[in-house]
């Protein structure tokens, strides 16, 4: 009897053994403010629920959104397991490593925990012997990020760097042009990098420790600020004084006419909306461009095309070459498709700036510099509100008349359903300085309009009464 | 009893007691705030009162109708518009269209502090085209979730980031806001 039990106290002893080998993780120390904790980890993750409780945090699960917020003082992160996305105090976050789901709730990387989650709450990692202290600060050198927003005024460029996070930088003018901003123990990075649209602000590149800022020819700094609720940089361009020095030389890509730039809808890989095997919106809106551009040319104007072939362009692209191009009118030509088969009909948009919250934020944004930099007075500089509103409003009130105008053609000579003028947030209309629409000639989803839509005669009288309809625009303008 | 049987269970008792701490108590030994701070509050479910909800489906002439509807809606904002998606994504029974025209599901739902929702839903296994079906699968969505919670804006996320557009037109790498032009008149 005395070997059964030794047996299975034998027995019994070595499954625990093989337990904690095979299920159970090992351990981190996790230290803060003369307290520590010991917190699972899993394979490279470690449980959050012992480290918020160390920090004195809240953490709590929406089960319904499959949401976990963390949370510590003001501060609050939004994260869900396998998900990239986080939130962080409002604004969305990609991290390179998903939480994933743990016994506890929700487990993390030590990169995760150290950027995007201490981070925020004002603390970062530092190693000892087995374990982390958690410290206070932001550690240094790490990437601030950046999102940069551009508002040309009459005579001046506002360009807001809105940052992740306070930081301390120098301004230094570049003797071949533009600047640099100086980053102390920091490494710029810009969200969601997209061409800027500004006249007088060309680009930004990022590098390490400094921001590069390319200007127009004959625009230099007038002034630049660090303002803090939101922390951003606010700098403010225009025209200087020409140097001693010659300016360098810039290949000047146009030189004529202002020219009314036809955009074919899609291209390359982006077929757009198929019709039926073959038959494609890339190849019908270039044809319908290329019959329009000869209908305008014809009249006397000058047209430039965004594409003239099969190529893919960027839709952002598109805007800015009419931009560069000072264009007087943007013409983008697209035919469209829907889920419900009877739907036909042409529709013109133009540009719908209330649909965006980015758009009053831009504005409010807009509203704060310029009180910020007319001093402090609370009605700060009107002028260059008024330019904004003045310029925004002009380019829509002329965009909504082109598209009357072309619908109102579309209608008459087409015979078509009339889907009348609308507003959207279309990317290709973003930005546009001068007016601008997106005509959807017709749906290739209809079988009978489809028809029509490839029909050779049928795409002449699209694009002569596109054409006709710019002229009543042009003529009256 | 036999004092070799009562040995045998205290040790199987001892064992099984080992067990447990491994297994249960072995992370977050912090006393001094152990006790005081739950490591996670579970989900409690609360009955949530029924209200008519305004559900927006693409009809015939390629705009939005409402639809309305019971249903049970949560007080929080990320439960009513996750009530509210499942609600789209089950489909009109009016004889609308789908706002989502594939068989798409409820990844997530963020609400910022600002009172900005986003909307995790899976992308379409197919390359959707128009921007009719672009602009009624957004607004359907966006003005649903507008009419019927106190969000501010909402911007819509495919399997888990964002798209700048999903058809080529529209620009959804931004919130966006109530619009009213793709809905129905009376």
């Amino acid at each position: 009897m005395r070997r059964t039990v030794v047996f299975i106290l034998v027995f019994a002893v070595a499954s625990v053994v093989v337990c904690v080998a095979q299920g159970l993780p090992p351990t981190l120390e996790f230290r803060h403010q003369g307290l520590r904790i010991e917190a699972d980890t899993l394979r490279d993750r470690v449980e959050m629920a012992p480290i918020m409780s160390l920090l004195g945090g809240e953490m709590t699960f929406s089960a319904s959104a499959g949401v976990w917020a963390l949370s510590l003082g003001e501060n609050l992160i939004q994260i869900a397991p396998d998900r990239r996305l986080i939130l962080v105090n409002g604004e969305l976050v990609e991290a390179q490593d998903p939480p994933m789901t743990s016994p506890t709730g929700v487990a993390v990387t030590l990169a995760f925990l150290d950027r995007h989650i201490l981070a925020t709450f004002g603390f970062h990692l530092e190693t000892f012997t087995g374990g982390y202290s958690i410290v206070p600060g932001v550690r240094f050198g790490d990437t601030v990020s950046i999102r940069p927003i551009t508002a040309d005024f009459g005579a001046t460029t506002t360009l807001v760097l809105a940052l992740s996070r306070a930081v301390s930088v120098s301004v230094e003018e570049i003797p071949e042009g533009g600047l640099a901003i100086l980053f102390e123990n920091a490494s710029p990075q810009i969200d969601a990098p997209t061409p800027l649209r500004s006249r007088r602000v060309r680009s930004l590149t990022a590098g390490s420790g400094r921001l590069d800022v390319d200007l127009a020819i004959d625009v230099g700094l007038l002034s630049w600020n660090i303002l803090t609720n939101p922390d951003r940089i606010v700098l403010e361009f225009g025209r200087v004084p020409p140097t001693p020095t010659p300016a360098p030389v810039r290949v000047v890509e146009y030189s004529g006419p202002a020219p009314i730039v036809i955009d074919p809808g899609h291209g390359g890989d982006d077929t757009g909306a198929i019709g039926a095997p073959g038959q494609m919106e890339k190849d019908l809106t270039l044809t319908i461009a290329r019959r329009l551009t000869q209908a305008l040319r014809a009249r006397g104007y000058t047209v430039r095309l965004t594409r003239n072939s099969d190529i893919e362009r960027a839709l952002t692209d598109r805007t800015a070459l009419a931009n560069r191009l000072e264009a007087r009118l943007f013409i983008s030509l697209h035919a469209n498709s829907s889920t419900i088969s009877s739907v036909r009909g042409a529709e013109t948009y133009y540009m719908s700036l209330d649909d965006r919250a980015s758009d009053a934020a831009a504005q409010s944004t807009a509203d704060l510099e310029n009180r910020a930099s007319g001093g402090s007075s609370a009605t700060g500089s009107p002028l260059d509100l008024i330019l904004w509103d003045m310029a925004q409003s002009e380019v829509l009130n002329e965009s909504s008349r082109l598209a009357l105008a072309v619908q109102g053609r579309l209608n008459a000579l087409l015979n078509l359903r009339d889907r009348g003028v609308k507003q959207a947030p279309f990317v290709v209309l973003t930005g546009a300085t001068m007016p601008a629409v997106l005509v959807e000639v017709g749906f290739l989803s209809n079988k009978a309009e489809r028809d029509r839509l490839l029909s050779p005669d049928h795409q002449q009288r699209l694009a002569d009464a596109i054409a006709l309809g710019i002229g009543d625009f042009l003529g009256g303008s | 009893m036999n004092r070799r049987v009562l040995w045998i269970v205290c040790a199987g008792v001892a064992v099984a007691l080992l067990l447990a701490w491994l297994l249960f108590f072995r992370s977050g030994r912090m006393t001094p705030v152990e006790e005081d701070l739950p490591a996670t509050i579970a989900p409690t479910p609360t009955p949530a009162p029924k209200q008519q909800v305004v559900l927006l489906f693409p009809g015939r002439d390629g705009l939005l109708h409402p639809e309305l509807r019971q249903v049970s809606l949560p007080k929080e904002s990320d439960t009513r518009i996750q009530v509210l998606v499942e609600e789209l994504l089950a489909g009109p029974t009016s004889g609308l269209a789908p706002v989502i025209p594939y068989s798409a599901e409820l990844r997530a739902v963020f609400v910022g502090q600002n009172n900005q929702a986003y909307i995790d839903l899976t992308g379409p296994p197919e390359p959707l085209d128009g921007s009719m079906t672009e602009l009624m699968l957004t607004y359907g969505l966006v003005n649903t979730i507008l009419l019927n919670t106190e969000v501010t804006a909402v911007q819509l996320l495919f399997d888990g980031s964002q798209r700048p557009t999903l058809t080529g037109h529209l620009d959804l790498s931004r919130p966006l806001v109530l619009n009213k032009r793709f809905i129905s008149g009376p």
